[in-house]
């Protein structure tokens, strides 16, 4: 190839911009699955998208996916263009949806360093059935068929010599080797080439970025360049190069009026210079789904006829979606957001180190100016904080729309008709955490889809009438986000867990079963290599999912809780922190070292007496606070700490309750509450149990973060 | 898959890290432990630091001395001379904190006393003599002695320094923090 493409840093941005087409075009197809057809808005969002896909693939040359959106592209043109009645629209929703999947696993496959191999075929033949048929629907109602992608127009872009004398002009004429698919775009990668060098450049077939037909013309005809630039053939042909889409390449020099009188045709299209060529000629690329007319006055009359239909109104509104406001986004690499969220936080730190430097503490020192100032500064760096807060923090609606999509596709394999409901997808949550619960929602919602809501058949059977329904729901409560997945199915079988819980040795001998209580009973199905469904699916049913989703969940400092009834269906929720990153501490300490404990799971602070506390003789100790007795555990002694407070009575116990367990901490003292930083402990040092974490206080000193969960087990 | 690229990328730059430091080759940072003097090349000292309080952790070998804040940065820090099996010391004001740079893992190092920055030439460096002191431990982490003058240093290797025995178990727990994360 003549000029060398940087693919390297193309193909991030190709990645990128896809893959964030793709997602819009999935919101949309499934924002629109259930209703008639879609609507012209949405049909042109598609459109577009994969116009703009297949443009960017195959400058990039990945010939799959510019053939299968090519292919998609097609069909879409033809219902914007000719509104055909009778779409089978959930047939149209699933090609969509599949030339969707297999664009993301070639996208996957180019990300990882292979080569993008898959064989579009099967998709495009299916593609075509669906077109033929769609068309053929509209044959037998006796409308005309409009043609397809018309405006074949011999439009020129001619652009304003800036001639000198060492200016030279050529003819070149370049033909395709009769098998290159999309020859117009390779075309257009010439074009790209030559502009480096060109003074001025004049092409026939112009239209060769958004007329599909150029591709034929070009391979029947031969791509033709007019070409005014100060090099030598030779320097053209190397420009071109020869590679293995380009058969031939035959370059003339010419006199400069022969150039001036162009091709053939010998009329001169509108001019243009030479600046805005190429972003002319993309803009207008995507102007095509707008409105033909907008362009046409600036053609001369007479160019071209457009046959297509006025785009119009849709035949039926599929559904009145509000215009969403363009709002302006930038997209930052989240290395620079951490970066700037660690500065913050130091300087954070460095304030109050300034604030409360002893310095300060001087007799007789007039400081009112100084505590103006500094109130000041705290008031920044507090909205600071605020800001950068609200900067990690994304609404879930993404990871929302991935579940529809899930329901969807799992429901219509099962041949399950399943509503999806989706409530408060706008909460906002860090985007680490969206992270992490991105895989744990999952398979909650495969779970409810497959086991939770009966077949069609056995729904009738038990009397239900309303259809299956999933509801996926978020709000935040009590500093956590609450995430409910819930079914209107069968809800989860008691008797059925209880059994397999035996026969796998997981009761407690001599407990009866009645015993356990709903909550305890709903617990064993979280445990790894637990399945009560007889038959393993595609979906579910190895029982591996529910232990992953409690490790995931509890990774991140969340909590599963599990409702059922019988009959009605269950509900799973999952109660997460809003943010990884800054939590609401208890600060507190024992011997030297400080401690943090998470605010929300401290129940209560007590100091006791020595005559509340029970010794049982293997050295476990329990406290009698109201009526209850609760194990205690010593922190200094549980780490081995110098110099902690022995003596019960001088200390302090915190009251922890961590699902549904509750255990007393002893520490020697408490420093207060306050807002922290969470940072890891280094990795060099192996993971202690019960610590998850680390902070900076505000004398700069670093403080250990306790993990309630780990100072249980 | 990802993983593994990852550690091949952060060799690649670790190599090109040492290319760069083409300078600093054959310098030697040295100081004092125990009766001895010890060598680090410098292209694994980012900074030196005076002595500083240190939040201890439980539960850990008994040279990983805790953590300290370094500009926000929180670093693990090791005493050599435990690491060394010595007779552990009393820190004062002459302890210092080298903090190195070693696979891009960071790490402070106490030392009783900075000495100074030696250029030792390879034809000066000799392998560590194996007879007799086999059974000693602290032989694996020297993988050479350089003469300077009329003293000797031991050149230290800092890989093995951080992570000898338990490189295994720290990958581990490495991996099981990714997989949490």
């Amino acid at each position: 190839m003549a000029e060398e493409f940087n693919t390297e840093g193309m193909l991030d941005v190709y990645l990128f911009e896809n893959e964030q087409l793709l997602e819009q075009l999935q919101e949309i197809v499934l924002d629109q699955k259930d209703a008639e057809c879609f609507d012209q808005d949405s049909i042109n969002e598609i459109f577009r998208a994969m116009h703009t896909i297949k443009g960017s693939s195959g400058i990039m040359m990945f010939d799959n996916i510019t053939a299968i959106s090519h292919k998609l592209e097609d069909v879409f043109y033809y219902l914007r263009e000719s509104h055909p009645e009778h779409v089978p629209h959930l047939q149209l929703v699933e090609h969509v949806l599949e030339v969707a999947d297999f664009i993301t696993s070639e996208m996957d496959k180019i990300r990882n360093g292979s080569t993008a191999d898959g064989n579009p075929e099967s998709i495009i033949k299916e593609l075509d059935k669906f077109l033929d048929m769609i068309k053929k629907g509209v044959k037998a109602e006796g409308e005309e068929l409009p043609p397809e992608n018309v405006h074949v127009e011999p439009q020129q872009f001619y652009i304003a010599p800036v001639a000198t004398d060492a200016s030279r002009f050529y003819k070149v004429y370049i033909t395709f080797s009769p098998e290159t698919v999309m020859a117009n775009i390779h075309a257009y990668k010439v074009v790209y080439a030559m502009k480096e060098i060109a003074e001025d450049l004049l092409y026939s077939p112009e239209d060769i970025i958004s007329d599909e037909e150029s591709a034929d013309v070009i391979m029947k005809e031969g791509f033709r360049i007019l070409l005014q630039a100060q090099c030598t053939e030779k320097e053209i042909r190397d420009l071109i190069g020869i590679g293995y889409d380009i058969k031939k390449v035959d370059i003339y020099e010419c006199k400069a009026e022969e150039f001036l009188r162009g091709f053939d045709f010998g009329e001169q299209g509108p001019q243009i210079d030479l600046e805005s060529s190429v972003e002319v000629i993309e803009a207008k690329a995507e102007k095509e789904s707008e409105p033909k007319q907008a362009e046409k006055p600036k053609m001369a009359p007479g160019d071209f006829v457009i046959q297509s239909k006025e785009p119009g109104k849709p035949k039926k509104l599929a559904k009145d979606k509000s215009k969403n406001e363009k709002a302006a986004f930038i997209s930052v690499n989240v290395n620079k957001m951490d970066q700037l969220m660690d500065l913050i936080g130091e300087l954070v730190i460095s304030q109050s180190v300034v604030l409360q430097n002893p310095d300060l503490k001087v007799p007789g020192l007039n400081l009112s100016n100084f505590n103006k100032a500094a109130a000041q500064m705290a008031k920044i760096s507090t909205d600071l904080q605020n800001v950068i807060m609200s900067m990690r923090m994304m609404p879930l609606t993404n990871l929302f729309q991935k579940m529809n999509r899930i329901v969807f596709d799992v429901s219509r394999k099962l041949g399950k008709e399943i509503e999806f409901e989706m409530v408060g997808e706008h909460t906002e949550v860090d985007k680490n955490i969206i992270e992490n619960i991105s895989d744990p929602l999952m398979h909650l919602v495969r779970n409810a889809v497959d086991h939770g809501i009966e077949t069609d058949a056995e729904r009738a059977e038990s009397g239900k009438t309303e259809k299956g329904k999933v509801t996926l729901s978020a709000r935040t409560e009590a500093g956590k986000v609450w995430i409910s997945v819930s079914d209107n199915g069968k809800g989860l079988d008691r008797a059925k867990i209880l059994a397999k819980a035996k026969s796998q040795g997981l009761l407690e001998d001599g407990k009866p079963e009645s015993s356990y209580t709903d909550k305890e009973v709903y617990r064993f199905i979280t445990l790894p290599g637990f399945s009560t469904n007889e038959q393993v699916t595609e979906y579910s049913g190895r029982g591996v999912g529910m232990d992953v989703v409690i490790q995931n969940i509890q990774a991140i400092g969340g909590v599963l809780e599990i409702e059922s009834t019988p009959g009605f269906g269950s509900t799973m929720t999952l109660k997460i922190p809003l943010t990884l990153a800054i939590i609401d501490g208890i600060v507190m300490e024992t011997g030297t070292s400080s401690f943090v404990v998470e605010t929300g799971v401290i129940k209560s602070f007590i100091s006791v007496k020595e005559d509340m506390m029970i010794h049982e003789p293997n050295g476990e100790e329990y406290v009698m606070i109201r009526g209850e007795c609760y194990p205690v555990l010593r922190l200094g002694e549980w780490y081995g700490l110098k110099d902690y407070q022995r003596s019960v009575d001088k200390g302090m116990m915190l009251i922890f309750e961590v699902e549904g367990k509750t255990i007393c901490l002893f520490v020697d003292r408490l420093i207060g509450k306050q807002e922290i930083v969470v940072k890891p402990i280094p990795s060099y040092i192996k993971k202690v149990k019960g610590l998850s974490g680390c902070t900076q206080l505000g004398d700069g000193s670093i403080a250990l973060i306790l993990d309630p969960v780990g100072l249980i087990e | 898959m990802e993983e593994i690229s990852e550690v091949k990328g952060q060799a690649a730059q670790d190599r090109d890290a040492s290319d760069e430091h083409d300078t600093s080759k054959g310098k030697y940072m040295t100081f004092k432990s125990g009766s001895e003097y010890y060598g680090l090349e410098i292209q694994y000292v980012d900074e030196i630091r005076c002595f500083q309080a240190i939040t201890p952790i439980p539960e850990t070998e008994d040279y990983i001395k805790g953590l300290i804040n370094l500009r926000g940065k929180i670093i693990p820090v090791i005493d050599v001379r435990l690491r060394f099996k010595q007779e552990p010391f009393e820190y004062n004001d002459r302890t210092c904190i080298i903090v190195v740079i070693v696979k891009s893992t960071m790490v402070g190092l106490i030392v009783e006393k900075i000495a100074e920055v030696v250029e030792i030439q390879k034809e000066n460096i000799l392998p560590p003599p194996t007879i007799g002191r086999t059974g000693k431990v602290q032989n694996k982490y020297v993988y050479g002695i350089g003469k300077v003058g009329g003293t000797v240093k031991l050149l230290l290797d800092a890989d093995k320094l951080l992570n000898d025995v338990n490189t295994a178990a720290a990958e581990q727990t490495n991996e099981t923090n990714l997989n949490e994360e």
